[in-house]
């Protein structure tokens, strides 16, 4: 029957899986936020090659598995001579396909901006890094800080997947809780509650954020 | 027995099988997840004896946590507590339908609260039964309205199907470790795999393009 009980007795050992999650979320947050600006800027760019390149880069990587993009990297980078272990791989991996979609929300981000703006900017003199580093991409992000979040948020329930090469974040650890217990029931509906009361904190602090740093918006 | 064996005819039988398993499961779950979330969805908008709030409440859940942990719930802990057998496949299936109809049922009931109430309001005057309205006015302008976000949620499930995989059902990806743990040939094996993918799901797209222009057609009265 029913024993929802059964995971007190491990808690640490879901505690140990969450941290491994929460850093494999945090650096390849940090990281596919920077691929993902990259590829936006070149996606914008005046050249048509990095245009291209930039268009291929999010076709690929947003039309692709992750499962299958983390196997060919877990599997391939030793055969290159890159031996690195299942975090880093992980971390690599979620921050390169990820950023597919960072740079497409950061893209209609800029692409939403009142081109009045910028005209004014250059009308002030404002060099074209200028209007970029002081104009263009703040107001870009700051007003695509809920699409971010939401991408954000599936980068985390995506690090589920780095069970599968071995990593022990919290689906192995929860996996192995699961197999010791006999319950898997209970641990993976524990699991699934944990995923999503996270998620909802996660997105309603973000949509505060969103609000607060746009309140001059009318919109 | 490992390694170093080569490519051999069988391999593109095994691609050829995976492939139609991939298809199989993705059309399946599809399907299922439509009916299933339509359904949710209008049981939340007419409010049917008041268990809307409750089945919403589990879509939240089903769109919040990973899908890899449902798969493991499906196959691993339904068997488990109600004692009853479940092969891969039709855990793959169950779970897949479940979490695509989460998805369509809030699809569903966003596209209903697009459409213009005033024509609710001139269809109740003129006294069409809500039947008639949800076939004559709901229907086709919401359908026009979800169209769109229909595709590209079918696009990122055909993604999904690939971690049907890791509970045992031989689909594409796992025709793709097979195949690379005999051969160790990860530079073939996972382009190909991956080009797979790429190539299904640009046929999803232009399949969904051409039914968005379809359904569009639609649209153009409430523009007037």
């Amino acid at each position: 029957m029913l024993d929802p009980a059964v995971m007190m007795e491990y808690m640490p050992a879901f505690w140990d899986g969450f941290i491994v999650t929460a850093e494999v979320s945090i650096l390849s947050i940090i990281g596919s936020f920077i691929i993902g600006l990259l590829i936006a800027l070149l996606r914008i760019s005046e050249n048509k090659v990095c245009r291209f390149a930039a268009l291929f880069y999010v076709d690929i990587f947003r039309n692709i598995p992750f499962l299958v993009l983390i196997f060919f990297a877990y599997y391939g980078l030793p055969e290159v001579g890159i031996y690195i272990d299942a975090f880093w791989t992980g971390c690599f991996t979620l921050s390169i396909a990820v950023a597919a979609y960072v740079a497409e929300t950061i893209r209609a981000g800029i692409q939403n901006i009142d081109k009045g703006i910028i005209e004014a900017a250059k009308s002030f003199g404002f060099k074209r890094v200028q209007i970029y580093t002081k104009i263009i991409l703040p107001i870009a992000i700051t007003s695509s800080i809920r699409p971010l979040g939401s991408v954000f948020i599936n980068l985390i329930l995506t690090t589920s997947i780095l069970s599968a090469i071995t990593l022990g974040e919290l689906t192995s650890a929860s996996k192995i809780i699961a197999s010791t217990t006999f319950r898997p029931f209970e641990v993976y509906m524990f699991l699934v509650i944990f995923y999503g009361v996270l998620t909802f904190a996660l997105s309603a602090v973000i949509a505060g954020w969103h609000k607060y740093l746009n309140r001059y918006n009318e919109a | 027995m490992y390694g170093d064996q080569g490519f051999t005819i069988f391999d593109l039988q095994l691609w050829a099988e995976g492939l139609g398993i991939t298809f199989g499961v993705f059309l399946s779950s599809s399907i299922l997840g439509l009916i299933f979330g339509s359904i949710i969805g209008l049981i939340r908008y007419y409010n049917i004896i008041g268990i809307g709030r409750v089945l919403m409440l589990g879509s939240e859940f089903l769109k919040n946590s990973p899908v890899l942990v449902q798969l493991f719930l499906v196959y691993f802990g339904i068997p488990a507590l109600f004692t009853i057998d479940l092969s891969p496949v039709e855990a793959a299936i169950i779970t897949l339908s479940g979490n695509t109809a989460a998805f369509i049922a809030v699809i569903v009931i966003s596209s209903i609260d697009a459409i213009d109430k005033k024509q609710l309001e001139a269809a109740r005057s003129f006294a069409l039964s809500e039947w008639q309205i949800l076939r004559l006015i709901i229907y086709p302008q919401s359908l026009a309205f979800a169209m769109p976000m229909f595709v590209s949620l079918a696009i990122n499930q055909l993604q999904v199907t690939s971690l049907v995989s890791v509970i045992g059902v031989v689909d594409l990806t796992r025709v793709g470790d097979i195949i690379n743990q005999r051969t160790f040939e990860p530079f073939i094996v996972w382009p190909i795999i991956g080009v797979t993918y790429f190539v299904l799901a640009k046929l999803v797209e232009r399949i969904g393009a051409r039914l968005e222009q379809r359904f569009s057609v639609h649209q153009a009265s409430s523009e007037i």
